[in-house]
Order: C-alpha cells, then structure tokens, then sequence
C-alpha cells in the first residue's frame, strides 16, 4: 500500500517538477525584456539586427513572434490578464485603443527622442484620448502603383480618380496575355476589407459615424463598395484567392499594369533577382473620389505594458527600434516579401535611401495625408466584419447593398457588447 | 478471479485525480465564466449576465451556419474515409504481400503533424503555384479557384481529412478481416459464392462492430477537427468553412472570454449528446 | 488469366495509393529546395538541382534548434507522465474487478472526445494563476490529459495478453504486487508500452492549438514555428515547406522503424474496443 501510494506521487512529482522549462524571468546577468513581435520577414531583419542593440545596452532582447492574428490574440490575453509575458509589444495600430488601458503612456521615453523627425502622422498611429501610448516603428500607407512603360507606350496620363483608374483598367485588361488591367486582393484575405473600405472612404462613407455607430449602409458607402467591385472586373482571373503576397506577385511578374498596395510591399518590386518589372514601376498618391484622397495608414508601433518591471530596458528598446540607425539599416536590408521602412522623414530622405528605394516620395507623400481607420477599442472585431462583408461581396456571394447591410448589422452587434 | 477483486482503486487513484484535476476543472470554471459578459479589453466592466451569453449565441446566424460546417465535414470526411478504408481493405486482405509492401508508406499521413499536412495541401490546391489545377488544365479541365470557392473549399478540406485518415480506416479493417478466421471466406468460395456475394454477406457483416467502432471514433475526431481548418482555409471564403470550434477560437481571440466559455459549453454538450448516442449504439451492437 | 488480370489490378491500386500517399509529400519536399520563383514556373519543376537557402534561414536566421528541443522536451515528458499514469492505471483495470470498472473505462476515454477549444481558455487561466504559462510543465500537463485515455486503454489490452501465471510464480516467490508488476509484468508488456509511448510522444509532437495559445518565447514547439511562416504578407512557402519537412524527419523515422508495431497499437484500440 505505502509503495503504490510512494509510486503514485514520485510520478505525479515527476511530472510537476520534472521537466520544468526555463523560469518565466531568467535571472541572467543584464536584464531581460520579452518582446512581442510579428512572425515572418520584419521578424527576419529584427533578429538580423538585434544583436547591435544587445551589445550596447547589455539588455538581452527574447522575441516571440506570432503571425499576424494570433499576435493580437497573444499580446490581448497577456496585457489584460495577470500573466504579464511581455515588457514590449509591436502592434498595429488599429489595435492602439483596444490596448492602451494596458500600456505605459510613453511621455518621459519621448522626452529623449527627437520626434520632430517623425512623418506626424505617423506619431498619431500611437496615440489614444490624447495620450501617447506607442511610438511609430514600420510607416506603413497604401500606394498606388503603375507600370511607367506601359502608361508611357500607350501615351496615358496617371490616373488621378478612381474613374481615371476603372477606365484605364478596363482598356489595359488583356486575360488573352495574361495581363491585368490592376490587381488587389478579393475573397477572403483581411486586404479586402480594407481595400473596400478605401474605396467607401473615397466615396465618403464609412463603416462607423461620427458618433461611433455603424453606418455601413449609407448610398456613400454602397457607391464606394460598388466602385471595388467594378475595379475587380479588370483583375486577375484568380484574384479570388489573393492574399497580399499573391497583389507582389502578379506585380513581378508583369501580370498587372496598376495595383493598389502596402508600401510595404514594395521593396521586393524592385528587387532584379525577384522581379522582372524593377525600375519600370511609377508608385503615385492614391487616386480620389468625390469625397477625397484617403490613402489608409497602417503603422506598425512599439508600446510598452503598464506592467512591465523593465521600464528602463523597455524604454531603452524603444528608442532603439524607432531610431534613425536601426531605421535605415532596416530600410536597406534586402527584402523578399516586405519591408519594414522607417518613420523618420530624415531616413526617408536619405539619399542611400531613396536609391534603394525608388518609391520612397511616394511613400512620404501619402502617409502625410494618410487616414486612419476609426480609433475605437472594438476596432479588431470590426476588421474581422468588414473582411467577411468585403469577402463574400468581392466574390459576388452577394450583393453590395446585401453584403453592407448584413455589415451593419455585425457592426451593431459589436458596438452593443 | 475473488482474489482480485480488491485493491484495484490505489493503481487507478493517480491517472483519475489526474483526469479530474486537468480535464474537470477547467470544464467547471469553463461554465461559471460563460456566465459573466467579460470582454478583456475591459476587465474593470466584467460582470454576471446569467444565460446572456447563451441567448445571444442561440440568437447567432453564425452559430446555426458554422454547426452545419462541423456537420458537413465530419459526414463528408468520414463517408469518404470509410468507403475508402474498406475497399482498399478488402481489395489488400488477401495481398499479404502487396500489403507489406504499401503499409510503411500508408501509414506516413497517419502520424505527420496535421500542420505540416495542411502545408502541403495548400501549396497543391495553390490556384497559381499548385500542380492540381496546372495537371487538371493539362487534361483540358479549367481548375478552380479551389480554396475561394465555398464548395470547393470544403471539398479540399474532406479531400486532406481523408489523405490522412483513409489509412486509419484501412489499417483498422484490414486488421479486422485479417483476424477472422480464413474458413468463413474458404467455405464461401467452396460455396460458388462471388466476390460481391462473399463481401456483402460473409465480410461485412463480420466487420459490422470494428466499422461502428471506426467511425465513432474518426466522427468524434473530424468534428474537433481545428488545425487543419487553420491552416488551409482559415475558415474562409468569408466564413464559408468556419466550423464551431473555428468560431470559438475567433471569439476567444478577441478577447471575449465569457461568450467563448459560454460556445465551449454547448459544445460539450452537443459532444455529450453524441457521446451518449454512441454508447446506445455500442451497446447495441455487442449485444448483436 | 483472371488471375492475372486480378494481379495486375491490384498491382495498380497498390501504384495509385503510393501516387495519391506520395505526391503531396514529394512536391513539398521539392518546394523546400526551389526558390521562390522556381515554385511559380510552368510547367512544374518536380525535379531541381537543390538550393538550401529556405533551410538556411529555417535553421539560422530563427532560433530553430530552440525550438525542436523544446518540442522533443515537451514530447518526452509528456510520453513519460502518460505512460506513468497510465501504466498504473491500465494495471489495476486489467488485474481487478470492482464494481463499476467498465464504467470508468468508458468515462475515462470519453475525456478524449471533449474538443480541445472548450479547455483551452480556463486552462489558460488556471496556469496562469499556477504561474505555468509558457513554461513545458504546463504544455505537457495539458498533452498528458490528451494521451492519458488511450493510453490506458491501449495498455490494458497489453497488460492483458500477460498471463496471468508468471506473476503468481512471482507471489509464490514472495514478491510483492508492486514488485511483482515491476519486475515481471512491465518487461512482459515492453513491446506493447513502445508502441503506447510513440503514440503519446507524437500526440505532443503534433499538437497544435495548445501550444499556439500557451507557448511563448520558451517553450514555442514547431508546428506552431511552422504556422508562423503564414505571414500577414502571404504564407512563406519555400520556407514553410522547409520547416515542415524538418518538422516530419523525427515522425518518419519512429513510423517507419517501429511500423509493425504501430500498426498493431492502431488497430488494438478499435478491434478490441
């Protein structure tokens, strides 16, 4: 008896005790900060680069980095909850609001930072009621882009309107060749979305009110989805089944003359060994509607939580992440699926820079009159709404006056919890 | 045998407090918290709604719809995989050596981690990097855009369910069959019997409880079924293929705690149901 | 002649079920050494002079090495707890009749049916409040109450097909139960409780939605490593195939050395019910 009970609680001891992973805060000489981070490219050129912030602070930097939605899921259940894993957090801006009750407000970090140098709208990214509660890392503003050769041979102008665009579209569409009159994302990737709500946006609608109610099924709103899927007309065949790196894709090949994407898309573009289109892309300020030009702004930042017990190593990370050194080296680094620039108006400008980066002006030029999406903590399940309304809309499942008002009503249910 | 009877609960004791403690518990507070309206992003307002959670899910059109994914998948899935399993079982029985031969190699899909599986199903239905649409257009079929049409879309998914779990069914009837006595199928041939004639009334009725047994168990794996919905479709188009635990999973993931406990606990209790059904149906069957 | 054509049929349904097994493994496994432009040329290119670069980056540019050590730490303990428990507890059911026995069993593997999702958020909080988050011992807590009820079920049917004659030789000697179950049941069983361990060894090996919501930077295992290459730009193929099939070299070999008795565990569990 006495032996099977010693047996039974040498196992359950040998699982509890046993195999312990490493301590939640290792007490190794220097301090530790844990950084959230987003998985894949911008991942690769952080830990490219890391160690040159390691060696001149002694702050030993853990990354755990998650890909796009479960980094949300992560960094939410982490802030809001005891558990307390990260001292820093690189997040979307439209996240901000949802997170900034978590977050340290970054008043005395800004002190020692010039933030003259930072594109303002890019420092806007990270504020909420007022406080500061992020500074801006990766600038990040939707592009136009268009083949220079093309435009040039057939003596086009640039579009300046979305007509402009549908027009040149549907003359430039060729499926025989296998060329596209513009290529952006349909169906089911989150791109969608927000490539719908450029449009709406352009047209003067939007998915919330001023007063934060939804308001998804104004004409503005219908005239400005119905413009998105009439530009679809002229897209790839497959482009259903597009997701961001399927837009940089088609752009390589020479498969689209126009295309509406993230500068952060760019980069590879221009990269010869990549793409057989380098040097005769032309990269425009987003054209407008009758309601204006709204290129959306989608800026990567870095915050830090309330909670952290490195204060001092978290600020000094930040300055780091955000400075013009890391910033440019960055912005240099040779990318194969996306870049991170930066947002300092002294990096882009540079001229290194701009040599590299062919669509650096344009870059600037939008994100200084770039829009945000609205600033509200329930912005990640609106998102998630307008990407099931954009999918089945994109794809014609169902109508555009349909699809906007099964939008609003998400939107409602959302706003209501 | 009487010598046994006693003593056997100290041996148990540890695996079952261990169960209770890891399963149980978690399942309980499970319950409570779908109780509250807690919204992570704001702790400070958390508070009790009785059955509001559960109103508001009953009430969900998206609910209804992802409950008709889980179903349709786990019937497409398994029927597929059992009509699948048995053939290639009954067509190999007598093959012993064409059985040794494929067996190393079927069992691979088996054990891969369904992640990795996704992967490559992914990279195969791809509508411009994939090899099916490029071989189907060889042979002068246009290859849909398989993962961005809702019926496709869940086509692929029952088509990668079943490249890994076809071989389960197979090894398990094959098992099956092989273990029955040979005279039964000797009698039957010395009878004149056909092959057909032979498999439908000697073979499966034989195979008659290993199948129930089967099935239960890949119906009860197909319906929690989640890694390979992440990585294939993501429960798109839209949310075309979003089964219920997909959708709790997005619940969770934006920080609505109270309403994804409340999902998890009519869940349990669908499963619970089947459960029960399944027990009926055992029983049943060895009583036959 | 019939017989021959018969011979020839399944000659070609054992070819078809290498092809359809085969293929989606090859063309990733292919996809893992093309560059990313290669993987998009027409017509396919199923065979390439190699190029390393997606390994390279898998292995040196992410902490790689870290991350299968923490899979196979978590693996081996969770294989070692389930087997523990589970050796204990498939021995009582085998060894004694109490009331009330087939009813335990049939509860014990109805935990395995409960869907993963409906735990993962209180299990969250209780091992936050442990002060387990993202450590190994709270991902292989979790995957030992996984394999715990196959476990035991796979093992009764092992303890079973002991007789029951050598540990009463082993009474008659003196020994103890717990002696007698040591050291001669236990060697009996060995072959049956290798098949039992593979088992749980890849359940932890391949679990996926645990790990995603309770890994952090120490203990990440690496399906969710591999989950990770589906960037917010686009899945990373070359990459991603690269890690997958590093990801499978472990799986492959323990499936295919230890086949035969895999596939006997298998089938244990649903022939004998």
């Amino acid at each position: 008896m006495n032996i099977r009970v010693r047996i039974a609680c040498m196992v359950l001891a040998a699982i509890l005790i046993g195999p312990v992973g490493g301590a939640p805060v290792a007490a190794a000489p220097g301090e530790t900060i844990s950084l959230a981070f987003l998985a894949g490219y911008k991942e690769d050129v952080l830990r490219a680069n890391i160690s040159k912030f390691e060696q001149s602070t002694g702050v030993h930097v853990q990354i755990d980095a998650s890909p796009y939605d479960d980094l949300y899921k992560k960094t939410l259940l982490s802030l809001s909850t005891s558990a307390n894993r990260y001292d820093v957090l690189f997040m979307d801006e439209p996240w901000v609001p949802a997170l900034a009750d978590f977050l340290a407000p970054l008043d005395d970090v800004t002190k020692q930072i010039d933030l003259g140098d930072f594109v303002p709208s890019t420092v806007a990214a990270g504020r909420y009621r007022g406080k500061l509660y992020a500074l801006p890392v990766d600038p990040n503003v939707q592009l136009f882009i268009y083949r220079k050769d093309v435009f040039q041979q057939r003596g086009l102008k640039v579009p300046d309107t979305w007509d402009d665009v549908l027009r040149d579209a549907q003359m430039l569409n060729d499926p025989a060749k296998g060329v596209a009159g513009i290529v952006t994302t349909a169906g089911s990737d989150q791109q969608t979305g927000l490539y719908m709500l450029l449009l709406m946006w352009s047209y003067g609608g939007d998915v919330l009110d001023k007063n934060d109610r939804p308001s998804a099924e104004t004409p503005e709103a219908r005239r400005g989805a119905g413009e998105f899927v009439q530009l679809l007309k002229y897209a790839p065949p497959s482009v259903q089944s597009y997701s961001f790196a399927d837009v940089n894709k088609a752009v390589q090949l020479g498969k689209a003359v126009m295309a509406i994407q993230w500068a952060s898309g760019a980069r590879p573009m221009e990269d010869p060994a990549n793409s057989t289109v380098a040097g005769k892309l032309g990269y425009a300020l987003m054209p407008k509607g009758p309601a204006g030009r709204d290129p959306m702004r989608g800026v990567w930042t870095i915050g830090v939580a309330a909670k952290t017990s490195h204060k001092d190593a978290a600020a000094k990370f930040v300055q780091w992440i955000t400075g013009k050194e890391f910033g440019t080296t960055a912005a240099l680094y040779p990318a194969t699926s996306s870049a991170i620039h930066s947002p300092r108006v002294s990096v882009l400008q540079d001229p290194k820079v701009d040599a590299a980066l062919p669509y650096a002006p344009a870059l600037l030029a939008n994100l200084k009159i770039a829009r945000s999406r609205t600033r509200v903590p329930q912005w990640p399940d609106i998102q998630e709404a307008l990407r099931q309304a954009a999918a089945k809309i994109s794809t014609g499942a169902i109508s555009v006056p349909d699809g906007l008002k099964e939008l609003d009503a998400s939107l409602g249910r959302i706003m209501a919890k | 045998m009487v010598r046994y009877a006693r003593g056997g609960l100290p041996w148990l004791a540890p695996g079952i407090a261990f169960l209770l403690l890891i399963d149980l518990f978690p399942l309980a507070y499970a319950v409570v918290i779908s109780l509250y309206s807690w919204w992570l992003v704001r702790p400070s307002e958390t508070h009790l709604i009785g059955l509001g959670n559960y109103v508001g899910l009953v009430t969900d059109p998206q609910v209804a719809h992802d409950t008709a994914v889980s179903a349709v998948f786990m019937a497409g899935a398994v029927s597929l995989e059992l009509v699948a399993g048995l053939f290639l079982a009954v067509v190999f029985a007598q093959r012993a050596r064409v059985f040794d031969l494929v067996r190393p190699v079927i069992l691979l899909p088996l054990f891969i981690t369904p992640v990795v599986s996704g992967t490559m199903w992914r990279l195969m239905f791809h509508p411009d990097l994939g090899i099916v649409n490029y071989y189907l257009r060889r042979i002068g079929i246009a290859g849909p855009p398989w993962l961005s049409d809702p019926g496709l879309a869940m086509v692929a998914l029952i088509l990668l369910d079943a490249w890994r779990t076809i071989p389960f069914m197979f090894l398990v009837l094959h098992a099956g069959i092989v273990s029955q006595p040979h005279e039964f199928f000797e009698a039957a041939m010395v009878d004149g019997a056909g092959a057909w004639q032979t498999f439908w009334h000697i073979t499966l009725p034989l195979l008659r409880y290993i199948m129930v047994v089967a099935v239960l168990i890949r119906a009860m794996d197909a319906f929690r079924e989640f890694d390979i919905f992440y990585v294939l479709t993501s429960g798109g188009p839209g949310t075309a293929t979003e089964t219920i635990q997909m959708l709790n999973y997005r619940i969770f993931g934006f920080g609505r705690v109270g309403l994804a406990s409340a999902l998890s606990t009519l869940t349990l209790v669908l499963v619970a149901a089947m459960s029960l059904a399944l027990l009926r149906l055992l029983a049943r069957e060895r009583a036959a | 002649m019939k017989r021959g054509v018969r011979a020839a049929g399944t000659a070609l349904l054992a070819a078809a079920v290498l092809v359809w097994t085969l293929v989606p493994l090859f063309w990733m496994l292919s996809a893992s050494v093309k560059t990313e432009l290669q993987l998009y040329l027409r017509p396919p290119r199923w065979f390439v002079p190699p190029v390393w670069d997606s390994y390279r980056q898998v292995l040196f540019e992410v902490p790689f090495a870290q991350y299968f050590a923490n899979s196979l730490a978590v693996a081996a303990g969770t294989t070692v707890g389930a087997m523990g428990l589970g050796a204990l507890a498939a021995y009582g059911f085998s060894r004694f009749a109490f009331k009330g026995a087939a009813t335990i069993r049939f509860l014990i593997l109805m935990t395995r049916m409960v869907p993963r999702i409906a735990l993962v958020v209180p299990y969250f909080l209780m091992m936050l409040r442990l002060g387990l988050l993202d450590t190994y011992t709270g991902l292989i807590l979790a995957y030992v109450s996984f394999a715990l009820p196959f476990t035991i079920w796979l093992m009764i049917g092992f303890f079973d097909e002991v007789p029951r004659d050598v540990e009463e030789a082993a009474f008659v000697d003196g020994c103890s139960r717990y002696r007698a179950f040591r050291d001669v049941v236990l060697p009996l069983a060995a072959p049956g409780l290798v098949v039992t361990g593979i088992f749980a060894f890849l359940l932890s090996w391949n679990e996926f939605l645990f790990a995603l919501i309770l890994s952090g930077v120490h203990s990440k295992t690496l399906p969710v490593v591999i989950a990770g290459f589906n960037t917010d730009v686009g899945p990373l193929y070359n990459e991603m195939s690269a890690a997958a099939v590093l990801v499978m070299i472990p799986t492959v070999i323990l499936t295919l050395a230890l086949q035969r008795h895999v596939v006997r565990g298998l089938t244990l569990g649903a022939v004998k019910g």
